[in-house]
């Protein structure tokens, strides 16, 4: 027991590491209240003299900010539906079903996530281009209808959990696989498929390779690709890049203080952010 | 019956087994085909046979952009998978101690690690610019010297100096990657204080009755008892580092700027693909890349024996 026993000068010292790790996000959300004067002013303080409220209507009309919200909306939600669509099912085919050769093709899929992205990157552009998804939203939310390993496999691991004698009941009272995973399976798994549902909405709101590699049109921009356009355009005003950056976040941070107990599980699981 | 359970099996993995084969497999082999190819996308690849890997090597003999791009990769990896290592297990200890605000402290640990990756660009190039930067003008006002961040290159790596660049400037654009690398050290916490969590407390309980005192405990029992979580979190954060893309792309004005100091592996595979349409050097990139990560894995597999228990 003793061991969790605070040393001397344990809240100083827990004190300081925290403060240095907040001290970056007070920092960010002061500045982006700051006039550009006061930002480029020595000696640093901290207060923003006067709090210029106007900077964040500014930010939000210098770029297409709700368009690319938007985006950025029906990039998650389509993720997401994908994501949990496809998942699922595999999932239950892994862990469920019994079929010659199940073990070998699951090896094959944990195998794949030690893949790095580069291997792939380039026929897999021109795949998606041969598909006519260039330059489409679609190009970045219809691989998600195809399962992500990682994904499959928190699941897999959560469906084995449910006991056989649930699944017997459900197969005896006539219910087809379809049946089982629909009725028995998934609501069972809400808590697995939260978790999957809050990583893949994260993964997705923040991607920013995806879009830098497939979009073209200003247009269809989420804004995590928006946000650079930003920066390139208005590199000199710091404080409205840092209230867009702001508002970027924000959700994340919402999502972060909601859905706390799903998040650690997955980290926990994984070890690794979206 | 056995077929009709393949037929079930098979559809029921139908969709990720589609995307194996058209998202990952054909592109796997596509890859290592076009990496003995000349391929500019316009035109069909045509077979150059060896090539590619040996523009390669003349490039690792000469000190071109490939080499510079592997020591930056190992420099920005190695940094930040080392001092996540330790600063991790030092900090999740500290967080496991009983004071007051425990839970306060252990969520502004994390909270850093929601800040998506493209506004923690832009808030650490806010926060490390050497004139204004708020970091600067701490480091100045304790009495070090301001540093250069990502406008300059790390004295410590290759290339070794800056044109122009004065003393006193250690720190430069890949250091300031391996800080914000570790700003997001939340995520390690959690695992850490998950395996921290699973330590029986009857050993410490033992120790303390043979005296041994707290620094002793933490050597003989914590450590030992986290190695199984240090190999998996240095497995995957090597690997992760190896193939980090989007924040040294914003930090680097896209092209590994101040002169090549953050052109890593994967953003000088990315442009070579994209920038210069070169896929067939790039695929070969990809490949050294994809053996590189593998025989790093083996490796550490390997010297695993000898240190997890």
């Amino acid at each position: 027991m003793n061991i969790d026993r605070p040393p001397r000068l344990a809240q100083l010292w827990l004190l300081f590491v925290t403060t240095l790790l907040a001290a970056p996000i007070v920092w960010m959300v002061l500045s982006s209240l700051k006039s550009p004067e006061q930002i480029a002013a020595a000696p640093y303080s901290w207060w923003p003299r006067p709090w210029r409220w106007g900077n964040y209507a500014e930010a939000v009309q210098a770029i297409p900010f709700l368009r690319y919200l938007g985006n950025s909306v029906v990039l998650c939600l389509g993720s997401v539906a994908g994501t949990l669509f496809s998942c699922s099912l595999v999932a239950y085919g892994f862990s469920r079903l019994r079929w010659p050769g199940r073990d070998l093709v699951f090896g094959l899929l944990i195998a794949t996530m030690l893949l790095p992205w580069q291997v792939t990157m380039i026929p897999r552009f021109l795949v998606i281009r041969e598909l006519g998804l260039y330059d489409s939203l679609w190009a970045l939310v219809l691989p998600k209808f195809f399962g992500e390993a990682f994904y499959i496999f928190l699941l897999r691991q959560f469906f084995l959990t449910v006991p056989q004698e649930m699944i017997d009941a459900a197969r005896v009272d006539g219910c087809s696989e379809l049946g089982v995973l629909w009725r028995v399976m998934l609501p069972l798994a809400r808590p697995a498929l939260a978790t999957v549902a809050l990583l893949e909405t994260i993964a997705a709101w923040n991607d920013y390779g995806g879009p830098l590699l497939y979009l073209n049109d200003p247009k269809r921009f989420p804004l995590a690709y928006g946000l650079e356009q930003f920066v390139s355009a208005h590199s000199s005003e710091t404080h409205l890049l840092l209230a867009a950056a702001v508002l970027f976040t924000l959700p994340m941070v919402l999502l972060f203080f909601f859905a706390q107990r799903a998040f650690v599980r997955g980290v926990t699981t994984t070890g690794i952010k979206g | 019956m056995q077929r009709r359970e393949l037929q079930l099996g098979i559809a029921m993995i139908g969709p990720w087994l589609i995307g194996f084969f058209v998202l990952t497999l054909y592109p796997f082999c596509a890859s290592f085909y076009w990496s003995f190819c000349d391929y500019d996308l316009l035109s069909e690849p045509r077979w150059v046979g060896l090539s590619n890997y040996r523009r390669l090597a003349s490039e690792l003999a000469s000190g071109g952009p490939f080499s510079r791009a592997l020591a930056n990769t190992a420099y920005y990896a190695l940094t930040s998978v080392g001092l996540s290592v330790v600063l991790g297990i030092a900090l999740a200890v500290s967080l496991t101690w009983q004071v007051r605000g425990r839970a306060l402290y252990r969520m502004l640990c994390f909270l850093p690690t929601v800040v998506p990756t493209v506004a923690a660009a832009v808030l650490w190039m806010g926060l490390l610019d050497p004139q204004q930067g708020l970091v600067n003008g701490v480091l100045e006002s304790v009495g070090l010297s301001s540093q250069g961040w990502f406008q300059s290159t790390s004295a410590a790596a290759w290339p070794p100096a800056w044109p122009g660049d004065h003393a006193g400037r250690i720190l430069g654009s890949k250091d300031g990657l391996v800080l914000m690398s570790l700003w997001g050290i939340g995520n390690l916490l959690v695992i850490y204080l998950a395996a921290l969590a699973d330590v029986p407390k009857g050993l410490y309980e033992a120790a303390e009755l043979d005296g041994a005192g707290r620094l002793r405990q933490f050597r003989h029992i914590t450590l030992p008892m986290l190695t199984p979580v240090i190999f998996f979190n240095v497995v995957m954060g090597l690997i992760q580092s190896v193939q980090a893309f989007t924040q040294i792309y914003l930090v680097s004005d896209g092209q590994g700027d101040p002169a090549g100091s953050t052109l890593t592996l994967s953003l000088h595979l990315f442009l070579t693909a994209f920038k210069d349409l070169d896929m067939g050097y790039a695929s070969a990139m990809a490949w050294v890349l994809f053996v590189l990560v593998m025989l790093i894995t083996t490796w550490l597999f390997r010297t695993s024996r000898h240190w997890v228990i």
